[in-house]
Formats: structure tokens, sequence, C-alpha cells
């Protein structure tokens, strides 16, 4: 998987639709697989942090692929927009969840909760964001990274490479952008 | 309301950039600048600042900020169960206060630390409370205790610590005008504290005169254990403290050479901080001369220059004003002071300070043999090297198993750490990742949605779907080029690792067949590795071996294949393991260290990775001395990379307690089987944790006649076994608790549990399997306990047969044929076969010291001594029986301790008076 992982991150880089998608399966399949490995091994009552989860996917992928494998960052970016995708799926899953609730969503969705009630919210944040990254891209990937998976500005600016104060002035920048969109959206 | 377009978005931006970046107040004087030029502009600028303005209000996409360090505390205040009393002063760290229950519980005052760090998020908090509990642990007469660690409600961690009204030891010892010897027994009893926790797998990491208080009746109390590792969040501790100037600054003048060139911290670095707290002590100057040196010239003095010796420090002759005072302190003058220390002395204290962890005292016991020795006027003995080891304890040299029947416990290592490979340049990057790994953050939980297994879009698919999707992209692809074949490769990898072999088979076929046509040798060597590999799970093993020899071949010279190299020869490792090539496995996966350590690529992870294979690799061949000596290496580079609490670390302290047990050193293995379970274990209980491994540590507790425990851990681990299906640790469980009943005298029921478990294994393992051996062996056990001789050497004789067989046609076994000799020669004793008894029990010796040197000590070679000297005694052979029997207790009283049942009886029979026939 990590061969055609790196080379589908290069093919999508250059903008292949087809490419875009077929990645995101993979890396959909990816973060699954890392993410029930780690949950059986550790034990059906400690959650998993997302950045953990990101993390270990990519050292899982990279160290697997003798051969070079795409930078963090790039990896990230694009995982990262996976994971917001999950994360919108589990609130939408939540509600119609029949499952025996002994997985309690912890802080994510409480922080998350804690400004956007419910996964219609949710939603409206990434269709927003779908159109911010038509945009300006750089910026949607950053609200991915740190509204739905976690990341702090300094491990986010270490990522790419480029100064904290950079990156939260695009988080501003994208914040901003985005609740103008919502706010359209919903009084139109 | 419009929303907006690229364009206007694209203008708009530099001005938003520059307005965000500048501070509120200076925003508006900004618009009526730009007004003036394009008031356009300036009024969607200003709109969107006041959009800003509400968004940051609202909390729009915040997330909840990380805790911040508490404020100042004051008395009163209560923090959890103390009231805080008085300010007792300002620590390195934080300010302490002196507290008291508030519930008035107990009448014994504490002192409260507050620790000026922030914890990061939820996942450091449970870190931080988990840590505080194992140092918690620590009980000792000379260590003050940590009562308790928790994290206030405003969010700043502290520390509950025993109350310690005393002076710091050097201080105390000059207001007292300690002499030498005073001052080295004195400093035994830290000696003792710190052996002490580095026997928990404690390391203090910040050992100084502060931190050692001696009271007004003379008692040592040890601060401070261990919190450095407690607050070690991003990285080391002591290189941050190191940067830290001004207001109780922290100084390394303590910190060893590793700790300040961010080596790895061992109980060899607390031995370097006893060895400068030592220097002082005795004379009354610090190794890195007098005077003030700034924090710079400092490093480098620890990290460069050799020490003066001690008796050369003080001697600066009468006229020296600091160094008459300094003598006098130690009621001397500064001549017979140099005269006291010169020599022994001397070479104790250097052999603490040297600046390679290695030539250190390979413990801290060691280091206060010395002293004792010193002050019983014996010579002084310097420990070979080869015995160092890192954790404290020494290393024992192969020994065979006894008591646990050995199906081997193959724990697969493969998994968490990744193999990160980075040029030595880009270290700071991999450890910034290494750190993210270690810090858990703020809990996210995407459990039951991600077990589910539901899609993106609501309709349910699975992994081998989205493979299935994946081969047909490739399939697409029409070229036969390496692009195709590296896709194939990961696609069938992916399947392995999913466990379906028989896919996986399929797609690295057609990858390996297709690595033909392509011109890159370096993949078709891998192609051919990879497909070996499934082929061996498999069974197919000839040809799996035919293509790893292949593969080999194929690498070219050259270092960027070092990598591949490393791959393949992993794989050929695991081939001769799964096979009966254990010595071929081991010696591939030394080739493996070889080359990793030559290639320009730094990885840490790698070479932890391959430590613990080569550990594992020596156990099942039975090699245990080497496994442990490759466990204490593993453990020291998964210390240094801060991921010694994860559940990588739980395995292998879980395969090196298993070691330590086949050496017969069961009181360390039993502390490491309680490290490995307290990290899968939460709260107290056991949820997390492996049945396999409750069922390894009831067999340490048993071994260690801890009966009662034993039986409880071994029904949890039966218990969780049987839930979880793992078939091999239910037939262990089985086993052992057939072992704790036959302890306890219950025979119908040991009987039972055999009766069980045999079924099971003859399901389960080829008839010639050596755990038949054990199970006939365990038989002749009960018949012995049941007064049936005839019955119990028969079995002994069954026993041994599978079992030499075994080892002579799979090269198995070797742990167990030592303990079936043994069993023999107890059944023999007690037919009345006396000869035949003695020679079984001196071969069981025999095998048992075969292995190495004859240096260390042995539980299984002390039972063994035991049935020995028996036989000799009823071959009337007494002195060589008493001899024997000093061996045993002597054996046994290192290893088991002095309260165990074998021991006592060990020392019994070697202090009965031999009567003359």
């Amino acid at each position: 998987m990590e061969a055609k992982i790196s080379s589908l991150i290069s093919a999508a880089d250059n903008g292949d639709g087809p490419a875009s998608e077929a990645l995101f399966a993979a890396l959909y399949s990816e973060l699954h697989r890392v993410a029930k490995r780690e949950l059986a091994r550790r034990g059906d009552f400690v959650s998993l942090s997302v950045t953990t989860l990101l993390h270990e996917a990519y050292l899982d992928m990279a160290g697997r692929s003798v051969a070079a494998f795409p930078d963090r960052a790039r990896f990230m970016g694009y995982a990262a927009r996976v994971m917001r995708g999950l994360i919108i799926d589990h609130a939408r899953n939540r509600r119609a969840m029949k499952r025996g609730g002994r997985f309690e969503i912890t802080s994510l969705a409480t922080e998350v909760a804690e400004n956007l009630a419910d996964e219609k919210e949710l939603t409206q944040v990434s269709e927003a964001l779908d159109k911010l990254a038509k945009i300006e891209a750089p910026l949607a990937a950053i609200v991915d990274l740190k509204f739905f998976c976690g990341f702090s500005f300094s491990e986010i600016a270490a990522m790419q490479g480029v100064s904290e104060r950079t990156v939260q002035r695009k988080w501003e920048r994208a914040r901003l952008y985005l609740h103008r969109v919502i706010r359209a959206d919903l009084s139109c | 309301m419009p929303t907006f377009g690229t364009d206007w978005w694209q203008a708009v931006t530099p001005y938003l950039d520059e307005a965000l970046a500048m501070p509120e107040e200076a925003r508006a004087g900004w618009l009526s600048s730009l007004r003036e030029q394009n008031p356009a502009l300036a009024d969607q600028l200003r709109i969107l600042l006041e959009e800003h303005r509400t968004l940051v209000e609202e909390g729009f996409l915040e997330k909840r900020p990380p805790l911040p360090p508490g404020g100042a505390a004051r008395a009163g205040e209560t923090v959890d169960a103390y009231t805080l009393l008085s300010p007792i002063g300002q620590g390195g760290m934080g300010s302490v206060w002196l507290a008291e229950r508030s519930d008035g519980r107990f009448e014994r005052q504490v002192a409260v630390k507050f620790l000026n760090i922030a914890l990061v998020g939820r996942g450091g908090e449970a870190r931080f409370k988990r840590e505080g509990s194992i140092l918690g642990r620590l009980s000792h007469p000379h260590i003050a205790e940590l009562v308790d660690a928790g994290v206030s409600p405003s969010g700043q961690p502290y520390l509950v610590l025993e109350n310690v009204d005393g002076t710091h030891i050097d201080q105390y010892c000059d207001q007292n005008t300690v002499d030498i010897e005073g001052r080295l027994r004195l400093f035994l009893d830290v000696l003792a504290a710190v052996a002490h926790a580095h026997s928990n797998l404690i390391v203090h990491r910040d050992i100084k005169p502060s931190n050692v208080l001696v009271r007004k009746d003379g008692q040592v109390k040890l601060l401070d254990f261990g919190i450095a590792k407690l607050l070690e969040g991003d990285g080391q501790l002591v290189a941050a403290t190191i940067t830290r100037e001004g207001g109780g600054a922290l100084t390394p003048e303590y910190a060893a050479p590793e700790q300040v060139s961010g080596g790895a911290v061992t109980t060899a670095t607390d031995v370097y901080g006893l060895g400068v707290l030592l220097y002082v002590l005795l004379t009354g100057q610090h190794p890195a001369g007098r005077g003030v040196l700034s924090t710079a010239d400092l490093i480098k003095a620890i990290v460069d220059v050799e020490p003066p010796r001690a008796s050369s420090a003080v001697a600066q002759g009468e006229t020296d004003g600091k160094a008459v005072a300094a003598s006098a302190e130690r009621r001397a003058t500064p001549w017979k002071l140099s005269r006291l220390l010169r020599g022994d002395l001397d070479t104790i204290i250097a052999k603490a300070l040297k600046k390679t962890p290695r030539e250190r005292y390979a413990s801290v016991s060691a280091f206060s043999d010395d002293i004792r020795r010193y002050l019983a006027r014996q010579p002084i003995s310097a420990r070979p090297d080869t015995l160092a080891y890192r954790a404290g304890k020494f290393v024992r040299r192969n020994r065979a198993t006894v008591g646990m029947a050995t199906l081997a416990f193959v724990v697969s290592v493969v998994g968490v750490l990744g193999t990160m490979i980075q040029a030595r340049t880009a270290r700071v990057q991999r450890d910034f990742a290494f750190r993210q790994l270690s810090r858990a953050e703020a809990i996210n939980d995407l459990n039951s949605f991600l077990l589910s297994d539901a899609a993106p879009s609501g309709k349910p698919f699975t992994v081998n779907d989205l493979l299935g999707r994946a081969e047909h992209i490739v399939e697409r692809q029409n070229k036969n080029d390496s692009t195709r074949t590296e896709l194939l490769m990961s696609v069938g990898l992916q399947y392995v690792s999913l466990e379906e072999d028989a896919k996986a088979r399929r797609v690295l076929e057609q990858a390996y067949d297709i690595s033909h046509e392509i011109q890159d040798p370096s993949i078709r060597a891998r192609a051919s590795c990879a497909l070996a590999d499934v082929l061996s799970l498999q069974g197919d093993l000839p040809r799996a071996e035919s293509l790893i020899q292949e593969g080999l071949r194929d690498i070219p010279e050259g270092q960027q294949f070092a990598l591949d190299k490393v791959f393949c020869l992993k794989k050929s490792s695991e081939i001769a393991r799964n096979g009966t090539r254990p010595q071929d496995g081991i010696t591939n996966l030394k080739a493996a260290q070889t080359v990793l350590r030559a290639s320009p690529f730094s990885s840490e992870v790698s070479e932890l990775r391959l430590f613990l294979d080569l550990a594992e690799a020596y156990r099942e061949a039975g090699q245990y001395r080497a496994a442990v000596a490759a466990f204490e290496q593993a453990s020291v580079r998964l210390s240094s990379l801060g991921r010694d609490d994860t559940e990588l670390a739980g395995t292998m302290f879980n395969n090196w307690a298993l070691a330590l047990v086949q050496v017969g050193h069961p009181i360390d293995a039993e502390k490491i089987y309680r490290r490995a379970i307290d990290i899968s274990s939460v709260d107290q209980s056991d949820q997390g944790v492996s049945p396999m491994l409750l069922i390894n540590y009831a067999s340490a507790l048993r071994e260690l006649w801890r009966l009662d425990d034993a039986a409880s851990y071994a029904e949890r681990g039966y218990a969780k076994a049987l839930k979880a299906g793992e078939q091999v640790a239910i037939n262990q469980s089985l086993l052992l608790r057939g072992r704790i009943y036959r302890d306890r005298g219950d025979l119908p029921r040991a009987e039972a549990m055999l009766a069980e478990v045999e079924p099971r294994l003859r399901r389960d393992l080829p008839p010639g399997h050596y755990a038949f051996a054990s199970l006939a062996s365990e038989r002749g056990l009960l018949a012995l306990a049941r007064g049936d001789y005839d019955a119990a050497l028969r079995l002994a004789n069954q026993a041994l047969a599978i079992g030499e067989a075994a080892m002579k046609s799979r090269g198995q076994g070797a742990g167990v044929l030592p303990l079936l000799y043994d069993r023999r020669s107890t059944a023999e004793l007690l037919s009345g076969r006396i000869d035949e008894a003695a020679a079984d029990a001196a071969r069981s010796v025999g095998l048992l010291q075969a292995a190495g040197q004859s240096e260390t000590f042995s539980s299984l070679l002390g039972r063994v001594y035991i049935d020995l000297g028996l036989a000799l005694q009823a071959q009337d052979k007494q002195a060589e029986a008493h001899k024997a029997f000093q061996s045993a207790a002597e054996h046994l009283q290192n290893t088991l301790g002095p309260d165990h049942p074998d021991t006592r009886r060990a020392l019994g029979l070697s202090q009965t008076r031999t009567d003359p026939r």
C-alpha cells in the first residue's frame, strides 16, 4: 500500500482527479487498519487520539516502504482530509448508533461539540472547507489539521516548515472565511 | 449577503494578513490610513475585521486551550485532599508548601510541590498520574515517600511528598564535622536507597546534595526520585533545565556527561551523580574544580575533562585557608586527608565518575560493595565490564529452565514503531515525530465508528474491498514497470498484514514475475524476499529459502541499498526461525545489525527492533544470557526514545522477564513483569493486560512461593485467555494451575488440569514436541507426590526420551533437559537407585553449567544442587554433599531470597553436622 499511496500522492499533487479518489480510499483503509490494530492492542477502554493515529499510520507506511516515501507534511495534508470525512461520518453514525455504547466520544466530540452541536454543523464546516480548498488549499489543510485532527500550531508549523505565526495567521483567515460562508449559507 | 469569490479573496488577503498580524489597538489607525487611499477596500476590511472579532468571541472552531500553569497558591487553599499550611520554599521546579490532610486523617504533615509546567492535554495528565503511582510504590526507609501526584483544578500538576525535616547532606556533614568513615557510612545509606529504586526500574536522574537530606536523628532521606522523568514531556528535562537561568537556576553541576550531551539516561547516570556527591562529601570540592564556572565551561568540563584525583584535590598545603577548613570539617588536616583518600578511595570515586557509562560501576550495589570492602579493610575489586547491567541488576549467565513448560511465547514485535529512516542531518525532525508519538493528546475516540466498518457514504464495505479496488487500479496500468511492481508488492504486503495469505501470495507471485522484466535489481530482490516471506508462512519452506538466497544475491552493493539488505536479512531470519534453524535466525539478525550500523541512515527505531528480534531469537534458541543482554540493549534504546511506557515496551518487558526466569532470576523477573503489567493496565484493573502476561507473571510468583498471588493471577489469566480464545495461553494456564495445585497438595485437581490440557496439546502440536516431555514430567511429579515411585520413574524416563529426541531432531527444548534429569534423579533416589540418582543430578548440573562462565547465581542451579547433595549423601560422600548443599544455599539465597522455603531447606541441609557412619 505504501508505494501505491506514495505514487498516488504524487499524482494527486499534480491534480489527477481519479488518483485523488484512489488516494483517499487507500488512506481510509490504511487509517482504518491502523486504528483497529491500535485499538485491539490497547484494549477496549482506552481510546486513541487522532494525532497518534495519523502518526502511527505515517510511520507504519513510511517504514514499510523501502523506497522513499513522501514527506510527512504532504501525507498529513491528505490524511487529515480523510480524517475529516471519518469524523463527520462518525458524528452521523453516532445518532444512528445502535452498538453497545462502551466507547463514548470524549474530548474530540465535546470540543467540537462545544461549538458545533451536531453533525449538521460539522457538515456545513466541511462544505465550506471544500469551497475554501478551491480558493486557497493550504488554509483548508490547516483547518483539517488543527480543528479535526487536533494538531497544535507548533506541530503544524514544524510539519510545514514555516513559522508558528504564519500558521496562526492562516488559521485566522481560514476561520474568517468559513464563518462568513456558513453565515451566508444560513441566511440565504 | 454575497459569498466571495477567488479574485476578491486574493485581493483582500494581503491586507487581511497585515491587519490580523497587528494588535487590535493598532488596527483602527491602520484602517483610517487605508481609507484615505482606497475607501471601498477599507470598508470591506472593516467589516471583515469586525466579523473576526465576533467569531473570536464566539470561539468559532476554537478547541479547548491547553491548561496553563496555575497561579500563585495561598495558605488555607485546598489541593485535592490537602490543605496548604505555609510555604516551605521555592524549589527549582516550583513552589513547595507544607500541607496536611484536609480531613485530618493522618497526623503526618506532607509537602506539596507545585510544578511549573503545563501538561499537554488529558493524555499528559493521565501519564503524569500513572507515573506518579509507579513512583509512589517506592517504599524504603531512606527514600522520601511520594504520597500522591495529581493535577489541581486549575491545571497545575503537583506532587505530595513526605515532609522531611533535615539538612542537605553536605551541610550536615560539615556542620557536625563528620569524619571520612562517618561520611562513607551515610553515603552507604544513600546508595541503598538508590539501589532499591533501581531494582524497581526507577532512575533518579537528579542526584545532588539538595536532594539528599539528613534528619537530626541522622536518618538519610532521598528526595525527588524519578521526578525528572515525571516531568519529561517533550524531551530531556535536564537539557531544558540547563538552559534556564536565574531564579533558583538549575545548573548541571551534578549532570552526567550523557545527560548533558543528550544521550540515554540510565542507572549508570545515577552512578555518576552519586560519584560527584561522594567527591564533594569527601573533598569539599566539585570534580570540575574550584571557583565559579560559567555554565558553558561547566558543561565542557563534565564532558571532556577528567576530574583531578580526590587525594590531589585536597592536597593544597597547610596555608590554603579553604583547604584547611575543608579538611577540618572532616576531622583531618589537608595532608592527612590526602593520605586517607589516596589509593582505594581515589579508585572508587574515579570509577564512578568515568565519562563512558559502560566503564562505571555496573550497579549501585557494586558501588556500595566496594565501599563496604574499603571500610572493612578488604581489597576492593573491579567488576568486569562484560557483566555490566544497565538496569542495576546483575546479568546472569545462560541457565536452563525449570518449572515452566517451555512452549515458546512468541510475541510479534512487528507493529507500532515503524522504521522511520532519515539521514543523520534530519535528526530534529525525527525526534519531533517521536515526541509526538510519546505524547497522548486530548483523547479523541473514534472506536465504535472505526470498528463498525462503515464507509464514508454509509454503505458497509471492507478493507478487502478497498484492496480489491486497488488491485483493479493496478491492473489498469498497462506497463510492466517498476511502479507496477511496487504497487503489487505493497498491495501484497497489505494482504499479509491482514493475514490473507492466499491473496497475498497471488499478488506477490505476480510482482515477482514482473520484477524479472525490470532493470532495477533491488526491486527484484525485494520482490523475492516479500514472496519468500509469504511462502514460509504457508509452509513452503524450501522454495522460501531459495528465494531469499536469490534475493540476497540480487541486492547490489552500495549504501543506498542498505535498507533493502536489512529487509531481506530480516525476512531470512524469520524463515530460519519459522523452520528449524534458530541459529541461522540469530546469525542473520546480527548481519542485519551490522549492515544497519554501517549504513548512512540513522534509525534508532530499526536498531531497537533488531535488538528485540535478536533477543527473542536468542531466547527461542535457548541462549538466555545473550537474550538478557540483548533485552538490556533494547531497553536502553527504548528509554532513550522515550517509549518505555508503550505497548512495545510492555511486550519487551514481558519477553525480558521470561528470559530472566529462564536464567534463574525470578526476583528480577517479577519486578519486570510488574512493569509490563503496569504499562497495559489502567486504574488498578488488569483489563487491558494480555492473558499470557498474567500467566507468565503468575509463574514467576509461583517460583517465589507466593502461591496465593500466583493462583489468583493464574485464574485471571485463564479466564481472560478463554474469553479471548488464545489457545496457547489457555494451555499454559492449565499447566501452571496444575503445578500450583500440586504445590498446595491438591493432587486430584492437579491431575484434572493435566487431563484437560493433554488433548489440547495433542491437537495443536506435533507428536515429538518437547511440551509432551514437560507433560510427562508433570505427571511424574504427581506420581511422586502420591508415593508411587515406580510410576514416577517410568514417567521420568518417558519424559527424558521425548526431550532428548526433540533436542536431536529439532534442536528444541534445551531448557527443559536439565530439569528432566533433575526430576528423574529425585525419582531414582526415592526408588533406591542411588548411583543413578547421583549421576542424573550431576548431569543436570553439568548441563546448567555448560552454558557459560560460572560466575553468577541461578535458582535453577541452586535447586539441582540440593538434589545432587541428597544423592551424594545417600552415597555416603558426606564432604561432597556438604559442598553441594553450600552451593545450593548460596545460589538460592541470592536468587530466591532468604525466606523462600527452598533457600531455608538448603541452608538447613548445609548446616547439618555430618555424622560419621
